[in-house]
């Protein structure tokens, strides 16, 4: 695969983690997630943001910036919906997102 | 759902949001370029960049005409000021040609 | 207007939202489908399957083609009405301008010409006094295409999404501008409406009953792609905005304008009137190739996008190359004049000013002249989400209003959920029935794409009588099973038109994805296969709703 293709793929995978993290840092969806813990780790949001910056920067190291920017306004949507979809039909996929280290408090 | 507005009203309040708001967009759009050009910019550019404000405007003037309290005072606005925009366009006009 | 600022804009949201949504359905969905426009005229018309072409020697190829290209009769006639006296004979018309076009998706060339008459125009203002011809061709071989091949994706769909192809007075394009603004009106109200904007931000509740669920999707597809929507319907209105919506150049302050004409034309050295003096045209490849040598020094190598002539034979003729701006979203041109007759450089375009530059960066994102595939498919992505918002929009609007309706036996919610399954499963059946209609019909048959649009429309027309005499059950509160029915026979005519097409030329997805790729077609036959998955799944889950509504109401008591 080409180089940008595969920066391009690490911008998709960013931005899921984004979104993944991002959902499970609001407490509804944690407990969907997770029953069984009741609060989500306070650095979950902070950890998404950083993810979300991090796809901007593989969004730009693969394309012209004009491309890039769009590229990113479009990855965010279908993300997020993806992530959404995954929280009402299979919540229990989304642990993979926030595998046990990552719990700890 | 509660509306505390007769239907004469409402009517009059999406005429003014569709087509009083129009006119008035008219009216900035028409002196905007004209001012612009006259204060040096290039043609085009003037055109262009009030064509990106005017739907910006039309925007905020559309959600304006259901704020606002006084459906009367809407239209005084939109009809008072798309004429004078649009006569002052075209008096610029003729300053500009000369 | 009413007792609350939000209360007042909620109202414009649902009325406006309303009425203008089944304008708004129109123009993303096309909208969606026009972002693969010439990949569906690739399956629509089989002799264009080869690969995108490059602009073709103009020496060699397409002077010959211009020599023998005619005066369009359409255009004869529309002319004809417009001037004093008879036109001459086309035969004997000069050609005084041409143009040709291509892009880095386009096997065939658009080519299209002016040609000069004498006649004197009956509206004095009136100063567009030539015909035009036209022509798609083979860059290949210089042939020409059939005239009633209908260019289902760029001809039918794409100007469908902005003028629902009503051309009178040009009263549609209008009309999709009022609903471009009120998709912003919408978008701007329904974030003022939505109060838990970023706590909702993943929330859809399938399980709970229609009305929540249906509010969920809505809230969530118009707010995770708020900028796309907004930036959708923004810049297609500026991209109309100086020739329909506000054509203060060519009105008011049309003085100004031409004016201003006249002052460019002197300053970049490309005469805006013919000499009278005739002039030979020297080798345009060879400018090309200059051209070409140019933009690479810029730092912006490319192909040619658009090649045009003004004043064709004449010694103030010029020839304009610009490039195929296929690798940033300006819709940039890059444009290089020459001097007819002996080839030397007239002007190259300088960059845009600043205002100039955001202009070109937002018609270009709209446009979508760039080559990134991946894009290309986010952007269906985004213009189907686009959709969902819509028709969950139209779905939750009956939903809420369905029991007080049916008590006070209006029929408000029934034709509402009528127009819906008209402009939601309708519009789609009417789209791939016209896909069908064109393998279908006989290769030769003359008027081909006239039987093709009247196969859409009357589609779309039956499934609005079926919608409308299947509604009844919305009159009680209960749901429409024209929804479902709709689904079905849209799975089928997905099916069917992915079985013709193998059956008519031989191209099966086995070939086009593997033994020989093509994946113009194959992407085309894969969506309406994945379009055939979505219907048969949404047409059963809406039979199970049904079961379990009846069910439940068995034991005398209806449990939500």
């Amino acid at each position: 695969m080409s180089n940008a293709g595969l920066w391009l793929l690490a911008a998709a995978a960013s931005m899921w983690l984004a979104t993944g993290w991002l959902a499970l840092s609001l407490p509804a969806h944690w407990r969907q997630v997770f029953v069984a813990n009741e609060v989500a780790p306070g650095y979950l949001r902070p950890l998404g943001w950083l993810a979300l910056g991090v796809s901007v920067l593989c969004c730009f190291k693969a394309d012209h910036p004009s491309m890039a920017v769009l590229v990113w306004f479009t990855l965010l949507p279908v993300a997020a919906v993806a992530t959404a979809m995954t929280l009402s039909y299979r919540p229990a996929l989304l642990r993979v997102v926030c595998p046990v280290f990552l719990r700890a408090r | 759902m509660m509306v505390s507005a007769s239907r004469g009203a409402i009517i009059s309040r999406i005429l003014a949001a569709i087509f009083g708001c129009y006119a008035f967009v008219w009216g900035v759009v028409a002196l905007g370029v004209a001012a612009l050009h006259g204060a040096g910019v290039e043609y085009h550019a003037a055109e262009q960049a009030m064509m990106m404000l005017a739907f910006l405007l039309y925007l905020g003037l559309f959600l304006w005409t259901f704020a606002a309290a006084s459906v009367r005072r809407v239209w005084l606005v939109l009809a008072v000021g798309s004429a004078v925009m649009l006569a002052a366009a075209w008096q610029l006009q003729r300053m500009i040609i000369g | 207007m009413l007792n609350s600022f939000r209360q007042s804009m909620a109202w414009v949201h649902t009325w406006f939202g309303l009425v203008l949504g089944f304008v708004l359905m129109v123009a993303f969905f096309f909208g969606a489908l026009s972002v693969f426009d010439r990949e569906i005229d690739r399956w629509a018309i089989p002799e264009t399957r080869f690969e995108p072409q490059p602009m073709p020697s103009y020496d060699n190829l397409l002077k010959q083609v211009f020599a023998d290209l005619k005066p369009h009769p359409l255009d004869m006639a529309a002319t004809a009405e417009r001037v004093i006296g008879d036109l001459p004979a086309p035969e004997t018309m000069p050609m005084v301008g041409l143009f040709a076009y291509t892009t880095h998706r386009d096997p065939v060339l658009r080519i299209g010409a002016e040609f000069a008459i004498p006649n004197k125009p009956i509206d004095p203002k009136d100063d567009h006094l030539h015909v035009h011809g036209w022509a798609t061709i083979d860059p290949r071989t210089g042939a020409a295409l059939p005239d009633d091949q209908l260019k289902i994706g760029s001809n039918w769909f794409y100007p469908m999404h902005y003028s629902l192809q009503v051309h009178w007075k040009n009263i549609g394009v209008f009309v999709v501008g009022l609903a471009a603004l009120v998709m912003l009106v919408a978008l701007v109200t329904g974030v003022i409406m939505h109060r838990k904007l970023f706590k909702e931000f993943f929330t859809f509740r399938p399980k709970k009953r229609t009305q929540r669920s249906t509010l969920d999707l809505h809230n969530m597809t118009g707010v995770v792609a708020l900028p796309f929507h907004f930036f959708f319907a923004f810049t297609g209105l500026v991209i109309f905005a100086s020739f329909y919506y506000f054509p203060v150049s060519g009105t008011l302050l049309k003085p100004l304008h031409d004016r201003h004409e006249v002052i460019e034309a002197e300053h970049t050295g490309l005469p805006h009137d013919e000499a009278g003096v005739p002039a030979e045209l020297a080798s345009v490849d060879a400018m090309v190739a200059e051209a070409k040598r140019i933009w690479a020094e810029r730092d912006m190598a490319g192909e040619v996008g658009l090649l045009m002539i003004e004043h064709l034979g004449d010694a103030n003729g010029y020839v304009s190359i610009y490039r195929a701006g296929s690798d940033r979203v300006a819709l940039v041109g890059e444009g290089i004049h020459f001097k007819a007759s002996t080839g030397e450089v007239l002007r190259e375009e300088p960059p845009s000013d600043p205002v100039g530059a955001v202009n070109e960066f937002l018609t270009g994102l709209h446009l979508q002249h760039f080559e990134h595939w991946t894009l290309r498919w986010l952007y269906v992505a985004g213009g189907l989400l686009g959709c969902i918002c819509i028709a969950t929009g139209f779905v939750f609007f009956v939903e809420k209003r369905k029991q007080e309706h049916a008590k006070r036996r209006l029929q408000g919610c029934r034709l509402v959920d009528a127009m819906a399954v008209t402009t939601v499963t309708g519009m789609v059946l009417a789209a791939v029935a016209m896909l069908v209609a064109n393998r279908l019909l006989p290769d030769a048959m003359p008027g081909r794409g006239d039987w093709e649009k009247w196969t859409f429309w009357g589609v779309w027309l039956l499934s609005l009588l079926h919608a409308l005499w299947r509604s009844a059950p919305v009159a009680q509160a209960r749901s429409n099973p024209a929804w479902r029915e709709q689904c079905w026979a849209l799975a089928l005519a997905c099916v069917a038109a992915v079985l013709l097409n193998w059956l008519t030329t031989g191209d099966h997805l086995l070939k086009t994805m593997l033994l020989e790729p093509y994946w113009a077609v194959a992407g085309v036959d894969l969506s309406l296969l994945a379009c055939a998955l979505v219907s048969v799944f949404t047409a059963r889950r809406l039979a199970r709703t049904v079961e379990v509504k009846q069910a439940s109401r068995i034991g005398g008591v209806a449990y939500e």
